[in-house]
């Protein structure tokens, strides 16, 4: 019995097991990433059109008839392509194009079984075919353009990309998700050429900025350099003023020492000095009291005598020239007596001489007066008389001129004596000649002066004529 | 499996990313089957020119990955 249920229980599970087989092998899942086709028997109502002989199954599982029907599966994972193709621009210039386009099957059921038909097989060469169907488009699209349009204008690319390539890929069952270009070649130099000229500017403008930079920091680091020179300049001169001070302080200490030295010496010559002075004025008070006050004392003693000699002998001088000065006066006295009395003796003799002589001039003065009218009417007879008067006077002034001679010679004889007198005496006519011509030429003038120089003419006459 | 398990994308709202006008083949990004999938883009209107970034509606679908769009708002 136990025996029987063993086998039972075995049966059961081995049942079991098969079935779990069998499911196993029946059931089919989907992946996200793949589409299963399934084809062979006969199918319901499955798959998009009639006709179309396979069923698609995407993200579930499904029940196959194993040997009845074939499972493929489609990978709906994304495929890049490289791109590498030489192709020649609208302008004619030679292009290398690198690129890279990504693409895969399509969700819908209309480009799995698009891709299916085609590519079931071949999945791995996809890439292949997607590249040929790339390449040749590609060339024809960079015919119409330019370099600048494909290095400006990539949309304009992608743009013509997808007009050319969209339906083809469409037919294909494939979508591109993305076509990029990497690089593009330029054997002619054409791009670089084509930068060239912005290039240069760009340059230049870097070299200028350059050179601003360097001119700007070129004056800042002049003008630190100016101030930094100002700062040591500044420091130098404080460092020299320091160092002066220094240098100052450490010679008035370097001669303190000799000075105070110095000061201590003065101090001891000051007080020897003083010493001196004390011991000198010590000396003289002691000499003034040994010697001058001696002397002083004799010296007052002789003058205190010779005063009251002197004394004395003023009184006796002052006595004497008192008794003179008396004696002096009484003189006096009697000589101006004396004086006075002679005064009038004289003072009248005097005026009786006066009065003497005023009458003797009186009278002359008549004389003249009675002359000169004489002469007023004569005047060489009064001339002439008045000579003839005088005439023994001339000439014995004649005369007088020999009188003083010693021993005369006259080599004449007596003729010559005569004749040296006749010229004495023709000196007196000669005299009378010059007193006529005179007269003659007063004459002419008026007669009141005519009488005062006659009276002229007279006393110079007689002046002359007296001896 | 139903003729369901592929949903249209007839009346999605959509996104132009390449664009739309006479003579071009643009892009559109369509949210559909719980992802996002572009497909090329021809203007319904014969005239009508879209600038990328402009919302558009699907107004028709060709198989397998073209369709016909204008756009949700005029500007």
């Amino acid at each position: 019995m136990p025996m029987f249920v063993g086998i039972v229980a075995g049966g059961v599970v081995a049942t079991v097991l098969v079935l779990v087989g069998l499911f196993k092998l029946m059931w089919r899942v989907a992946e996200p990433n793949e589409a299963l086709i399934i084809s062979g028997s006969k199918h319901r109502t499955e798959g998009l059109e009639p006709g179309m002989g396979f069923r698609i199954v995407t993200g579930r599982g499904t029940l196959v008839l194993p040997g009845m029907q074939a499972v493929r599966k489609l990978s709906l994972d994304l495929n890049q392509t490289e791109l590498a193709v030489e192709c020649v621009t609208f302008q004619g210039i030679p292009l290398k194009i690198r690129g890279v386009v990504i693409f895969k099957v399509g969700d819908d059921f209309v480009s799995i079984a698009n891709a299916a038909r085609r590519f079931l097989d071949q999945q791995k060469r996809v890439s292949e075919r997607v590249h040929n169907v790339f390449a040749g488009h590609l060339r024809s699209i960079v015919g119409g353009l330019t370099v600048e349009d494909m290095i400006r204008d990539r949309e304009k690319l992608t743009g013509q990309t997808r007009a050319a390539c969209g339906t083809e890929m469409e037919k294909l069952g494939l979508i591109v998700d993305s076509l990029q270009i990497h690089e593009i070649e330029d054997p002619t130099g054409y791009i670089k050429n084509l930068a060239m000229p912005h290039a240069a500017a760009v340059q230049r403008d870097a070299r200028i900025a350059q050179a601003e930079a360097n001119r700007l920091a070129t004056q800042a680091e002049q003008q630190a350099a100016a101030r930094m020179a100002e700062a040591t300049r500044d420091s130098e001169i404080l460092q020299a003023g320091y160092q002066a001070e220094r240098d100052k302080a450490a010679a008035e200490a370097k001669q303190a020492g000799p000075l105070a030295e110095a000061g201590a010496r003065q101090e001891v010559v000051v007080q020897e000095t003083r010493v001196a002075e004390l011991e000198a004025s010590r000396r003289e008070q002691q000499l003034q009291a040994d010697v001058r006050k001696p002397a002083d004392a004799k010296a007052y003693e002789k003058r205190t005598l010779a005063e009251a000699e002197r004394d004395a002998r003023i009184s006796a001088a002052q006595a004497k020239a008192q008794e003179t000065e008396l004696a002096a006066a009484a003189e006096a006295t009697a000589t101006r007596a004396t004086g006075e009395a002679e005064a009038e003796a004289r003072k009248a003799k005097g005026l009786a001489a006066a009065e003497a002589s005023r009458a003797k001039g009186l009278a002359e003065a008549e004389g003249i007066k009675a002359r000169a009218a004489a002469l007023a009417e004569n005047q060489e007879a009064v001339i002439a008389q008045q000579l003839a008067e005088r005439w023994p006077e001339i000439v014995e002034a004649g005369a007088s001129a020999f009188g003083n001679v010693d021993n005369m010679v006259v080599l004449n004889g007596a003729d010559g004596m005569a004749d040296m007198l006749a010229k004495a005496l023709t000196m007196g006519g000669a005299g009378l000649g010059l007193a006529r011509q005179m007269l003659s030429s007063m004459n002419n003038q008026n007669g009141e002066v005519n009488g005062q120089v006659n009276g002229q003419v007279k006393r110079e006459i007689q002046k002359e004529t007296s001896p | 499996m139903t003729m369901d398990d592929d949903v249209s994308v007839v009346g999605l709202m959509g996104r132009v990313t390449g664009a739309v006008g006479p003579g071009l083949v643009g892009e559109v990004i369509v949210r559909v089957r719980g992802g996002a999938e572009h497909f090329l883009a021809y203007p319904a209107a014969a005239k009508e020119s879209i600038s990328p970034g402009t919302l558009v509606t699907v107004l028709e679908y060709q198989p397998p990955r073209t369709v016909y769009v204008s756009a949700a708002y005029d500007s």
